[in-house]
């Protein structure tokens, strides 16, 4: 009587074990294509389609201060909600987002139009300021340029909050006159300037997110919008995210 | 309380402890596999989501970026995995041992990256939840939890063993009794 009572709970046993080593051999089948995603797929795209948006998306004659990257019909779309002072936005501007928007990125590739959105944060003395710098230059088309300025020169500017010698640097000096000219009334102790209404209208749509820390960044494909990440996210991650989009 | 009553309440606790670490790993596994918009389950949608772990993932700064993919892909197999196994009850002291060693590592890799002052997602339960003194309380109470549910499955077993023995011990002397008198 006990010992069939046992092995029918051998057989049991058996049984669920049987089923636990199909579920984690399936674990294991996957490990291989785990691995093979790591391996950043080559894709041969031309850098055309940035260049001709990149035309195409000239302000200079807008109104409105142009803080995008890439041709705006990508199938994805990227809006990072960022602050000029934060260490951490610096390290993914650098690590990150200069490859993505560099000659063999999938911004130049036409696949991923980038948004850029301003989120200061108040414990940052200097960060309002340099967004203010960056929109001015947004106004005239420049916005490129002195974001890459601002993030590269980070420590500099940080420290004694001197922005206005890193714009003068990044533009030339006719394109720093005009610069210079929209920030008039734009003083860091200025509350009645005109370039904020830009500012708080990106904090408005991060608080919608909600933006909680910066870097944030939201993605969009074919209409959907993807959960918000935080942080530093390495490009071949990211770009593995855009290729797992791509594939669908 | 005699002992007797006291095992059998100890067994029912420690059924509901497996039973409530398992569910908690298999909702952690389906929060992470299922499909991040508002698309249907297929290869896919799986595809997409383990690539979005990856990134929260990745946002740890703790392993090299050729190991990220492959941890985002095992991680959340894995809690399946675990939690079937929970469920199960099969050699459940292992189970709870294993359960316990992840949740640690877990453990031990949030705080790290809370002293760093790293603003990113917990990634714990899928996406969009902020890593903070509420996802650490959350995360150290499961250990603690996981902690009982591992010393109990072990008390359980030894005790169960000691039980085992002791009828045989008695049975053997009760057999080996009459030839001593005789």
């Amino acid at each position: 009587m006990n010992s069939l009572t046992l092995s029918k709970l051998v057989a049991a046993k058996n049984w669920r074990m049987g089923a636990l080593l199909i579920v984690f051999a399936g674990a294991a089948l996957n490990a291989p294509a785990a691995f093979s995603q790591t391996t950043p797929t080559a894709t041969k795209t031309s850098a055309k389609p940035a260049k001709k948006a990149a035309s195409a998306t000239d302000p200079a004659a807008s109104a409105t201060p142009v803080k995008t990257f890439g041709n705006k019909t990508a199938p994805i779309t990227m809006e990072v909600f960022s602050d000029y002072q934060c260490p951490s936005c610096g390290s993914f501007f650098e690590q990150t987002l200069k490859p993505l928007l560099g000659p063999d990125g999938y911004v130049a590739a036409g696949k991923v139009y980038l948004v850029h959105r301003d989120f200061p944060l108040p414990m940052h003395a200097y960060s309002h300021q340099a967004a203010r710098w960056a929109n001015a230059a947004a106004k005239i088309g420049k916005f490129q340029d002195i974001d890459a300025a601002l993030f590269d020169n980070q420590a500099g500017w940080s420290a004694d909050g001197n922005i206005e010698k890193y714009v003068a640097a990044a533009l030339s000096p006719t394109e720093f006159k005009r610069v210079q000219k929209l920030m008039v009334g734009c003083e860091p102790t200025s509350t009645t300037c005109p370039l904020d209404a830009y500012i708080v209208s990106d904090q408005e749509l991060g608080k919608s997110v909600p933006v909680q820390a910066t870097p944030t960044f939201v993605i969009f494909y074919k209409g959907q919008k993807y959960p918000a990440s935080s942080g530093i996210v390495t490009y071949p991650i990211l770009k593995q995210f855009f290729d797992s989009l791509l594939s669908q | 309380m005699t002992s007797e009553a006291r095992g059998s309440l100890g067994r029912i606790l420690l059924i509901i402890g497996r039973l409530a670490l398992a569910g908690i790993f298999l909702f952690a596994a389906y929060a992470k596999l299922k499909p991040q918009a508002a698309m249907g389950w297929s290869g896919t949608s799986i595809k997409v989501s383990l690539s979005m772990f990856a990134m929260q993932v990745d946002s740890y700064q703790l392993l090299p970026p050729q190991l990220v993919s492959p941890a985002a892909h095992f991680l959340p197999l894995f809690e399946l995995f675990l939690g079937l196994w929970l469920l199960s009850g099969i050699l459940l002291r292992y189970a709870a041992l294993t359960t316990t060693l992840l949740l640690g590592a877990f453990f031990a890799m949030m705080v790290r990256t809370y002293r760093m002052g790293l603003e990113i997602n917990c990634g714990c339960f899928g996406p969009g939840e902020r890593l903070g003194v509420g996802t650490l309380l959350r995360d150290g109470s499961l250990l603690a939890f996981a902690i009982a549910v591992t010393i109990g499955a072990f008390v359980i077993r030894r005790r169960m063993q000691r039980n085992k023995a002791e009828p045989a011990t008695a049975s053997s002397a009760v057999s080996s009794s009459p030839q001593h008198a005789g």
